[in-house]
């Protein structure tokens, strides 16, 4: 069973398929038409002729029947013309009188036979087709049969019905294949609101839940689908935001209760207290704010157009994190290049991912020791450390949720690393990490550079 | 000086309010962005601290309506959305600071005097970094009390400095704060003012330093 994928393609090959069939059968019906036509006018043209040989037909007063034909019939059934001939039979069957040289019968008698009869008989090696029509002559009933050599047929009606399949009859395939072409074309235009809405569709994303198909100019029979898949849209665009409001919710309800714990502890007299309790809520303020971002990043879809000066995100990263690292002796600087580097990607999200990567880095560099910050025009960022540096086999892990190389150690929530694993992910972003010489890490992040 | 606190948190906005007054200020706290309105309309504060995720509306709205009746007052937004975007967008529509939650009170109190030792408020005029002061009303910087003679330039480089305490200065800020936003700049104008001011201070016997921030600017900071 052949399947279209295409409606248009259905209509083509089944109307090619349905034009070849009429074509077909319209010639052989015009064909038949035809031959049933110039038969009628053939056997209308004999009866008369018929008739008017037994208008010359006589009775005698002996009874006996006396045929004398004008001088035009004559010529007409001569044997040089060769082409009419006429016999009157009587009713036992006797030939009365005939044309033909041998004075034979066109037809084989037939005394049952109606007054007018049509028909056709092989004469040696002629064919010959004519009418058998019964008249009373002076009481007595004779058959004048008239016909034609069909070998020797009206020249004019056989040119006729030759020309037809040349002339006529293909004109029926070019005028089937016209009308196959309009009703493409006429279809095609009907499916162009289609086209457009599809056009339209193509632009809804994660990004763009606000589009709706427009549906004055679908074609009714489709009108109940693009509905649906209205109604639909209205449904993810609502689930989105019930996510997106998640997010939101959860920050603010998880941030001002810890706003309030934060200024009651400094509100407190004994400052040993006070301050060992801080370091307290700033340590679990880092976790769920790592955690919202976490779940931010689930929800989070990069708009393919969004783009970012990943010069000045780095900047804005080094100034934030800058006095962080002073405070623990240790120093940041901005290398590489000074031009803005135009990358695809949601500047909030680059910045959290730079931030990320920074603030591990002032975890573990050295005392002393400078974070350096390198981007390069090829639309990479990378942050290099003097600490320890990464082993080869734990590569792969710190990029995992909660992995910390020490358990122990406070301050690291194990969410850092993973964090930037996501934004890489959602930006189509390569993170790599290698040694330094003699001592450190290097993080880099490859994102994908803008073409203008 | 009388600030006023908008926040629909009942406990948090009492919380500031104590904090805030044990530092000498006088507030009032409201809780709606309606309230807010209509008391800012007849009501003289020195600062406003503002939360955006109000219950009738976003405080960015109250803030837009402020800027737009031309009501300078210095706004500190408090959000407990920590994004950049976040940030851009509410300074854009006004703010003069911002502060993510949790913040210390340390910190609130520290934006809200850098706010308002400026010129034209009224707040003891005097910038504070160890045993450096300077006075923003005469632009005078003094060490253990003693006056110090500085150039303009450097003057003005130490009070930008000491105006983002605890903040990175970037380069480019500090250009347009220096030089404005016309004219041709040595690009290594402020490396150069940067360079005899800490001289300057280190000699003169202050307990600061500033920092070079490679290739992203500057921080005046407390000595180690």
């Amino acid at each position: 069973m052949l399947r279209f994928k295409s409606i248009l393609s259905r209509i083509v090959v089944l109307h090619v398929v349905a034009v070849v069939i009429t074509s077909v059968f319209m010639s052989l019906a015009l064909s038949w038409l035809l031959n049933y036509a110039t038969n009628n006018i053939h056997n209308e043209a004999m009866q008369e002729q018929a008739v008017s040989v037994g208008e010359h037909l006589t009775a005698q007063s002996d009874g006996h029947l006396e045929l004398d034909l004008p001088q035009d019939l004559l010529g007409l059934y001569s044997q040089a013309y060769g082409r009419y001939s006429y016999a009157v039979i009587d009713d036992h069957g006797r030939v009365l009188f005939s044309s033909l040289r041998d004075s034979a019968a066109l037809f084989p008698a037939d005394a049952r036979s109606s007054d007018v009869e049509f028909l056709q008989q092989r004469l040696g090696d002629a064919t010959v087709s004519g009418a058998s029509v019964r008249k009373t002559v002076g009481g007595q009933s004779v058959w004048i049969q008239a016909g034609e050599d069909l070998a020797n047929r009206d020249v004019l009606i056989d040119d006729i019905v030759a020309d037809f399949y040349r002339d006529v009859g293909w004109i029926t395939l070019p005028i089937l294949l016209v009308l196959l072409i309009a009703d493409i074309a006429i279809f095609r235009r009907a499916l162009r609101p289609l086209r457009e809405a599809s056009e339209i569709a193509s632009d809804i994303g994660p990004t763009r839940t606000d589009v709706r198909l427009p549906t004055d100019e679908i074609p009714r029979e489709v009108r109940p689908l693009v509905s649906a898949i209205n109604l639909a849209l209205d449904r993810l665009e609502q689930g989105f935001r019930i996510q997106r409001d998640f997010t939101a919710d959860a920050a603010h309800e998880l941030r001002t209760p810890l706003s309030i714990l934060r200024t009651r502890l400094d509100l407190l007299e004994d400052k040993k207290m006070r301050q060992a309790l801080q370091r307290d809520v700033e340590g679990m303020a880092h976790i769920i704010s790592q955690l919202l971002d976490i779940a931010e990043l689930d929800a989070f879809v990069v708009d393919p157009l969004e783009k970012a000066d990943l010069r000045s995100v780095t900047a804005e990263v080094a100034e934030f994190v800058a006095p962080l690292a002073l405070a623990q002796g240790k120093d940041v600087a901005l290398l590489g290049t000074a031009e803005p580097v135009w990358v695809k990607g949601n500047p909030e999200m680059l910045g959290r991912a730079i931030r990320n990567l920074s603030e591990n880095a002032i975890n573990h560099t050295a005392p002393g020791t400078t974070v350096e910050f390198i981007v390069d025009q090829n639309g990479t960022v990378s942050v290099l450390d003097q600490g320890p540096g990464v082993a080869e086999e734990e590569r792969n892990l710190i990029f995992q949720r909660f992995w910390r190389r020490d358990r122990r150690k406070a301050g690291s929530t194990g969410l850092g690393l993973s964090i930037v694993q996501r934004i890489a992910e959602l930006h189509s972003a390569v993170v790599t990490v290698e040694n330094r010489n003699p001592s450190g890490a290097r993080f880099s992040l490859k994102f994908q550079p803008l073409t203008l | 000086m009388r600030l006023l606190i908008v926040e629909d948190n009942v406990e948090l906005a009492e919380l500031l309010a104590k904090g805030l007054q044990s530092a000498g200020y006088e507030t009032d706290v409201l809780s709606t962005v309606e309230e807010a309105t209509s008391v800012l309309l007849t009501t003289f504060y020195a600062a406003l601290i503002l939360d955006l995720g109000l219950p009738d509306g976003d405080g960015l709205a109250l803030l837009r309506e402020l800027r737009h009746r031309n009501n300078p007052i210095p706004v500190l937004v408090l959000t407990a959305r920590g994004g950049l975007h976040d940030r851009v967008h509410g300074l854009r529509s006004g703010a003069d600071d911002y502060l993510v939650k949790p913040f210390a009170l340390e910190e609130l109190i520290a934006r809200l005097e850098a706010q308002l030792r400026r010129p034209g408020h009224m707040l003891g005029s005097t910038l504070r970094i160890a045993n450096l002061e300077f006075d923003t009303r005469n632009r005078q910087a003094s060490i253990d009390d003693k006056p110090q003679l500085l150039s303009a330039r450097e003057t003005e480089v130490l009070e930008l400095l000491m105006r983002s305490k605890g903040r990175v200065v970037s380069k480019k800020q500090a250009e347009d704060h220096i030089f404005g936003h016309s004219g041709e700049v040595a690009s290594n104008a402020i490396e150069v003012y940067v360079h005899r001011l800490r001289k300057q201070l280190s000699e003169r016997g202050a307990k600061v330093q500033v920092h070079t921030i490679r290739g992203v600017g500057y921080l005046i900071a407390e000595e180690n």
